[in-house]
């Protein structure tokens, strides 16, 4: 009789534990199945309908993608969150964009584990506090560049520190191999602004004092710099005029012999189509004050969960999913979007899929934060100060100390007027 | 009468729904978020604070510095604008030929998008080697490309050469219909009494054409301040040489700052129309009309 008792006791603890398990799993999986999400994003990062699909298998939630211009995106977040709506449950978080909405608490945070975390360095930039406001998925950190051709027949090796780029331009130049060795974004736009911000971090490895102001011993070097590289003749007047990417275009032009800028040179400088220099530019660790540099500023794209969304688990479990080391792969098959994850992009350079990476991997191990309290609620008129002072400047317009004071006056009253 | 009176207002009530909808409304609401320190990225801040960002306007130096710079950019408008269309008008209303060509030709301008406009502009005077420094290079004038946009006063000029090109058109035709409507008779009369041609202009042209200057100058007026697209297009939205749209929408659109925008948009029409008053209170004094 015991015996009997017994072994219906256990198949019924069984059949009640299995069965509360099921409604269990079956309740998480109910939670998100049958839910509908919108996911607003530039063409660029548009994921293929058959990866929508396999994500609505795997989750059962259906994702619709409303394609948006970048700069379209920030305005329609703007006017839907000041009425206290979001245009969609994911939105593309611009870096830039990190400090405005979530002071105006625009963004919901997101959880990753440490793994995930320790897997994307640029995930500093989404980061408020300790809590993550949005996953990057589009990886754009600086880089060095430069024309082995060019450089061999200078005489030259790769430059460890800026003294090393100052006097290699001033050699190539006075060698007649190229008029304007160096370039760098110069017109009063966003490329200007992250030129004087990635030049001084990256050799100073400060921007900023713990109170936001600017840390004048370190600017005024960048301001020298740029001012004596103009006056000097090693960068093209021009670049006070055009656009940034068509000043980073001198590179693959075979019209700048040293460059640091975007990620997406490395792909492009070998592409027959448009580039002049194929095989002959060699991505680098971009020089620092004494030695290479220890730190790189990255100006990524990431995702995020909008606060005033309805569906915040699911979009939540989106991202995660957009933003995962399959997606990113996929994504770079697809888009040509760089990842990210430091082991997808190890595994894309070790299969040959990256071509010609350099020390790509490596210095995406270097991506760092270069705001010390996270990027500001007005970076955007922070970065309009910057790049008109600069602008000014290489125009001739005025100096590198009245750049400086004219920069630190609109930065110093921004930063007392957030607190 | 009782019924047409109301029929009338009947047919009358969806154009007034719609324009005070598209119109007013949009007036009213704009006055009033300028009384507000309104930042859509910081809705937790937003109250109500009387005219204190009219007073933040006046006493900040960008500004002024923009204000200065739409003065400059209207005088450059007014000065060139006013001149060449008068031109223009004599040019046309000669009996050549080809004057109905030369009409033709004449409208370009007007027809083009002001931001291919700018475009066109900024590659006549691009800094490196534009057209203007081609020119002048082939001629031996200059050894150097002349920086034309580097400088503020520089840009302003070009600004305005650049929008007094697309409005002297319009401004011609003005002219040229008030010329057309000059009585013959005055002329023939003029020359009976010995004047020239030079005498004719001055003495018959020039005062009966005061009716339509005020027209134009009210037109070369709001399109000096409300230039926009062509610098955008020649120099983007940069602070050398800014004037007061390019200030007003940096503050609305890129700083979202609602608030001072709406205030600054409010100051620009503020001055606007007191031009556009002036003109024609002044004209209507001295010249009278035909």
């Amino acid at each position: 009789m015991k015996k009997k008792y017994l072994a219906m006791v256990t198949v019924l603890v069984l059949i009640l534990s299995i069965g509360l398990t099921g409604c269990g799993s079956s309740k998480s999986s109910k939670s998100l199945n049958g839910q509908e999400i919108t996911f607003m994003i530039p063409e660029w990062g548009v994921p293929s309908k058959e990866m929508l699909d396999e994500f609505n298998k795997e989750t059962g939630v259906k994702v619709t993608v409303e394609t948006v211009s970048w700069d379209d995106i920030h305005d329609k977040v703007s006017v839907a969150g000041a009425g206290k709506k979001s245009p969609a449950d994911v939105i593309e978080v611009d870096w830039s964009w990190v400090g405005e909405f979530t002071s105006a608490g625009w963004l919901s945070p997101v959880t990753l584990t440490q793994d995930d975390i320790k897997d994307m360095p640029s995930i500093s930039s989404f980061t408020v506090g300790d809590k993550i406001y949005g996953i990057p998925y589009a990886n754009d950190f600086r880089i060095g560049y430069y024309n082995t051709d060019i450089y061999q027949n200078a005489g030259l090796k790769e430059p460890n520190t800026w003294d090393d780029v100052t006097a290699q331009m001033k050699t190539i130049k006075d060698k007649g191999l190229m008029k304007y060795p160096f370039t760098l974004p110069l017109t009063a736009g966003e490329g200007t602004t992250t030129s004087l911000l990635w030049l001084t971090y990256l050799r100073d490895g400060k921007v900023f004092n713990d109170d936001n102001t600017l840390n004048k011993e370190n600017v005024m070097k960048s301001l020298n710099f740029i001012n004596s590289a103009v006056k000097g003749g090693l960068i093209n007047p021009a670049n006070a005029s055009v656009k940034d990417v068509d000043a980073y275009r001198q590179l693959s032009n075979g019209e700048a012999a040293f460059m640091v800028g975007p990620t997406s040179y490395v792909g492009k400088v070998n592409d027959a189509a448009n580039s002049k220099v194929v095989g002959k530019v060699q991505p680098i660790i971009p020089p620092g004050a004494t030695g290479k540099a220890s730190q790189t500023m990255a100006l990524v794209e990431g995702i995020g969960v909008t606060a005033y969304s309805q569906h915040k688990e699911a979009a939540e479990a989106f991202v995660k999913w957009y933003t995962s080391k399959t997606m990113q792969t996929k994504m770079y098959d697809a888009q040509q979007a760089i990842p990210t994850r430091t082991a997808v992009l190890s595994d894309l350079i070790n299969n040959g899929k990256i071509k010609n990476s350099g020390a790509m991997l490596e210095t995406s191990k270097l991506i760092k934060s270069p705001f010390p309290t996270g990027v500001p609620k007005y970076y955007t008129e922070m970065s309009s100060a910057i790049f008109n002072a600069v602008n000014k400047m290489a125009l001739g317009q005025i100096t590198p100390e009245q750049a400086f004071d004219e920069m630190n006056t609109k930065i110093t009253a921004l930063a007392k007027g957030s607190k | 009468m009782k019924q047409d009176g109301k029929l009338a207002y009947g047919f009358l009530l969806p154009a007034s729904i719609i324009i005070l909808g598209t119109v007013f409304y949009p007036i009213v609401k704009t006055f009033i978020y300028s009384l507000q320190r309104y930042k859509l990225t910081q809705p937790e801040n937003k109250k109500f604070i009387g005219f204190q960002n009219y007073i933040e306007i006046f006493k900040s130096q960008d500004f002024q510095y923009a204000f200065f710079n739409t003065i400059i950019i209207m005088a450059v408008v007014i000065f060139i604008g006013f001149i060449f269309s008068i031109i223009t008008a004599v040019i046309l209303n000669s009996k050549i030929k080809i004057s109905s060509l030369l009409t033709a030709a004449a409208v370009i301008p007007w027809a083009l998008p002001p931001v291919v406009n700018g475009i066109v502009w900024k590659f006549i005077f691009y800094s490196d080697f534009g057209f203007m420094n081609k020119i002048l290079f082939k001629l031996s004038l200059i050894q150097e490309p002349v920086k034309w946009l580097d400088g503020r006063y520089g840009t302003l000029l070009i600004i305005g050469l650049t929008v007094a090109w697309r409005v002297i058109p319009f401004c011609a035709v003005v002219f040229l219909a008030n010329m057309q409507s000059i009585p013959k008779e005055i002329y023939e009369a003029a020359e009976v009494d010995g004047a020239n041609e030079i005498k004719k202009f001055f003495n018959i042209t020039m005062p009966l054409l005061m009716p339509s200057a005020a027209i134009v100058l009210t037109n070369l007026t709001m399109s000096g301040i409300n230039v926009f697209d062509e610098i955008v297009a020649l120099v983007g939205f940069r602070n050398l040489g800014q004037p007061l749209l390019i200030y007003n929408y940096t503050q609305t659109f890129s700083y979202m700052n609602f608030g001072y925008g709406s205030a600054v948009t409010y100051i620009i029409m503020i001055a606007s129309g007191f031009f556009g008053y002036f003109y024609i209170r002044s004209l209507n004094k001295g010249g009278g009309a035909v």
